[in-house]
Order: structure tokens, then sequence, then C-alpha cells
């Protein structure tokens, strides 16, 4: 409990230092924010322009369709808020600044990943949660109370996902001195889970359900919520989430062990 | 005199850049991937819609899938830029290794610029080649009288882009902060410029403010053009409109220019 307090503290520290960054560059900010607005603006009308005039999108209805890409905002914007530590990674090491991550008594891991939470993303997680709870709630679809439980558990299942995959590219980051190419490469990934991933061709369809897993993390919830019959069982989420996450830990002691500080 | 035409020097600049590029292999091979996914996302999501249907927004299936691979191509020509590390040089300094040296500067970075759409230009080719197999379209080009026009307006947009990515270097004379409005123009311009979708596919209102931009004129109207959806009386206006933003954005970058270079200290180079 104690360990506990000292990283919640930690945490609070890094995010009261973030908040006073982002209010030095307030003007910078605010265009981060109105372009985040945009964007999810013009995608809501992009896809509320299909349902006027698509009826049905392979095997879901449009209304459906609008639930995942709600599901993949919130999973999208809540990964960057906890882990936006790893887009500055690759400063870190090429500078030479993780050398003082490993001596300080807390974790590198958590260091690395959390070392700078994106307030920008939370003030943009607030209004755009509420949005999305009110959209749905305009939506002809069929939610029931086991749907919305086993869905907010399949949404923590995805966090760990996203945290399997975000230490991964730390991994990378490690091996070979860069992340950016693959924290963006992961963002590309997720991007296609706006949509329910079984709507593409083999074998980019498996890969999304296995590899790189964004539809076990976006598009089994919101299968799960909507009560239609997931395209793999809760079960395949949940190992494939613990399995992830294990594994993502491991390669992270052995790639510290590979670790060489590149400056100093 | 010199031995060497006045432009070699230019083109030794277009070979370092390349030089420069591929050292950063795996950051170009991760880059052209990530171009490679947003097309396939773009082409799936279309055939997805098409599936049960002939039609929607007023394109056939063949219009739109040829709409997507055009966009794919035009958008590696005119909107990829070299110039997004510009403002850093300018603000660190380093832009005074350039300044000082015996060469146009607009030149050279129009030179590093077109090194950068070339490459672009011929990834996207084999790119385009990999999407044709997997997704098999029939393209469609009703409107093959007006290839010159074609290519006047695929310059005139790349120009335009130039000028405003030089624009958005040119924050570096004042802040080192270029990357928000900078996000905020790619922002308006994967929604504005027709990467994502045909604008005719959107709200008359919304149409109305994006042709005030000069966004609609930097892929959307060369397919429109391609697709044969442009009447034969549209193509002057459009042309002095491309005009019109060209020379306004080179006299507004001409005057932030000349005031950023008063502004513009180099301490420490």
């Amino acid at each position: 409990m104690k360990k506990i307090k000292t990283y919640f503290k930690v945490w609070r520290l890094n995010a009261s230092n973030t908040i006073q960054e982002l209010l030095v560059n307030r003007a910078t900010h605010l265009l981060f924010f109105m372009g985040k607005m945009i964007k999810l603006s013009m995608s809501l009308l992009f896809l509320f322009l299909i349902k006027e005039q698509v009826a049905q999108f392979a095997n879901y209805t449009t209304d459906q369709v609008i639930v995942f890409f709600l599901t993949y905002q919130f999973i999208d914007v809540l990964a960057q808020v906890f882990f936006r530590g790893v887009y500055l990674f690759r400063d870190r090491i090429i500078r030479g600044n993780f050398d003082f991550m490993l001596l300080r008594p807390i974790n590198p891991l958590f260091q690395a990943l959390t070392d700078h939470p994106d307030i920008n993303d939370t003030i943009f997680l607030i209004p755009t949660t509420i949005l999305s709870i009110y959209i749905a709630s305009t939506l002809n679809i069929h939610i029931t109370i086991n749907s919305l439980t086993l869905y907010f558990l399949l949404l923590i299942n995805a966090f760990l996902i996203a945290a399997a995959l975000h230490i991964l590219v730390l991994v990378a980051g490690i091996l070979t001195k860069d992340t950016e190419g693959f924290i963006w490469m992961y963002r590309d990934m997720i991007q296609f889970a706006r949509f329910p991933v079984t709507v593409y061709l083999e074998p980019l369809r498996s890969i999304l359900f296995f590899i790189i897993p964004v539809g076990m993390m976006i598009t089994i919830p919101s299968e799960v919520l909507l009560n239609l019959k997931p395209t793999y069982s809760i079960g395949v989420a949940f190992a494939i989430g613990l399995g992830s996450i294990i594994l993502s830990l491991r390669l992270w002691k052995w790639s510290l062990k590979k670790y060489s500080s590149a400056s100093s | 005199m010199s031995k060497y035409p006045k432009l070699f020097k230019y083109i030794i600049v277009l070979q370092q850049y390349w030089q420069n590029l591929f050292v950063y292999r795996m950051s170009f091979v991760v880059w052209r991937l990530r171009q490679f996914l947003s097309s396939f996302t773009a082409l799936s999501v279309w055939s997805v819609v098409f599936a049960n249907q002939k039609t929607a927004f007023g394109y056939a299936q063949d219009e739109m899938i040829t709409y997507i691979f055009l966009v794919t191509v035009l958008y590696n020509i005119i909107l990829s830029s070299s110039l997004n590390a510009l403002s850093g040089e300018i603000y660190s300094g380093s832009m005074s290794t350039k300044l000082v040296k015996p060469i146009n500067v607009f030149l050279s970075l129009g030179f590093q610029d077109l090194a950068h759409k070339i490459l672009n230009f011929g990834f996207v080719i084999l790119e385009s080649l990999i999407l044709y197999f997997i997704f098999k379209p029939s393209f469609i080009f009703p409107n093959q009288s007006y290839e010159l026009i074609f290519i006047a307006w695929v310059a005139l947009a790349a120009l335009i882009c130039f000028i405003i990515n030089l624009l958005f270097g040119s924050i570096g004379f004042w802040s080192p902060d270029s990357w928000g409005p900078r996000f905020l123009f790619y922002i308006f311009l994967d929604f504005t410029a027709g990467k994502l979708y045909p604008l005719d596919i959107l709200p008359n209102i919304i149409q109305k403010i994006v042709y005030l931009t000069p966004f609609p004129y930097m892929s959307y109207v060369q397919i429109q053009l391609l697709l044969g959806r442009l009447q034969p009386n549209q193509i002057l206006p459009i042309t002095l409109t491309m005009l019109a933003w060209t020379v306004g954005l080179i006299l507004i970058f001409k005057l932030v220019w000349q005031k950023g270079l008063k502004n513009y200290t180099a301490m420490g180079q």
C-alpha cells in the first residue's frame, strides 16, 4: 500500500510538472486541443453521413459501427493520457537521460511509461466521454446490464493490452534507439479498429486480433456491449491481455540487460 | 565562369538529401508502411460500403476506388514535405550555415523538397501496385483530354503547399513551437483536402466554407477533373483561384521572411 502511495505521489508530481509546462505553452496546447476536437467532429460527421447513405456495414448496422468508433476513441485517448512518456523515450535514450531513470529508486518502466502524462488528452477525454455516452444513448442498439459489465471488464483488459504494446515500443527503443516509428505504427494499427476489425481481409484480420491485438482491445468489447456474438470468445481476449502483459514485461527485463548508454 | 551549370549544386542538394534519408532507413520504411496502411484502411472501408450497394454519395464503386488510389498518389506528390524541421533549424540557429553559403536558400529548400517528393512518388507507385493486386479494382478515367491542365494544377498545388510549409518554418524566427499550428493544419488538411473521402459528400454549408481555403485545391479538384466530375466552365475559375492563392501566399511569405530575418539571431552557432 505504501508503495502504491509513493508511486501515485510520483505520478502526481509528474502530472503537476506537465500542467506547468502546458501553461507555459498555452497557445500551442490550445491548438492541439482544437485539432483533436475537429478530428473527432469530422470523424463523427463522416460516420453519420455513412449512416444516412448505407444501411448495412458488413454484418453490422451503422449505429453499431458508431459504437466501435466511440470505443476506439476512448481507448486510444486513455492510453495517450497515461503512456505519453513513450513518445519521449527516444530522446531520453539518445541523450542518455534514461540512465538517471535507472538510478532512481522508482521502477524505470513506470517512469518511462508515465513520466509525462498527457494533460491535453486528459482534458479532451472528459467532454468526449460525455459526448460518446450521449451519442450512444441516441443510437438504436441493444445494451443490457450484463453486456455493460462485461464491456467494462474488457475495457480494463484493453488497457492492459495497450500497456503491453507501449512496453514493447520501449523495448524496441532500447534495442534500436528509435521509438517514434514504432509508436506511430501502433497508432496507425489501432486506427484500423475504428471500424470492426472483422471487415478487413485475411491475413490482416488475424494480425489485428492476435499479433497487434487491437481487435481484442476494441472489436471484442464493442461486440459484447452490443450483445453480438463476439468474433473470438471473451476468454481468448482475456488470455491475450494477460499473455501480452507478461510477455512484454519479460521482454522489458531482457532488453534492460542489452541497454548501453548512448550518451551522457 | 564556373565549369558546372548553376543548377548543378542544387542537384547535389538533392543527392545529399537522399543520402541522409537512407542513413535512417528504418524510419523511412516505417513511414512508408504507415502511408500504405492508411490507404489500405480507406480502400477497405469503401469496399465494405459498396459491398451491398452500387452507388453511395453519388459515386459508383469504381469511381470511388479510383478516387482513393489517385488521392494516395497525389498526396505523396503534393503534400509530402521535407520542411517539417525548418522551424527548428531557424530557431536553433543552424539555418545560418545555409544562409551564408553561396546558394539560394529557397532553391536549396525547393530541391530538398523535390528529392522528398520524388522518393515518395517512387514508393507510392510500388505500394499502389500492391494495393492493386489486393483489391483488384477497375479504374475509370472518363476525362483524358485535360492532362496538361491536370499536371499544371498538380504543380501549382505542390507550390502552394511548399509556400505554406515555408510559412510554418518561419514561425521559428519567433518561437520554437511550430507543431501546434502545423498539427491543426494537417488535421484540417486530412478532412478538407479529400484524403479520406471526396469533399462533395459533405453538407453544402461545410463545402462552401472549405472552398474559402486552399485545401480543396491540394488534390480534390485535380481528381475531380480526371474523373470528369467538373464542368468545362469550372476550369478557368479554379485555375485563377489557385494562381491567386499562390501569388497571395508568396507575398505573405516574403513579408514574413523579411521580418523574420531582421529578428534572426544565431547565438553559439
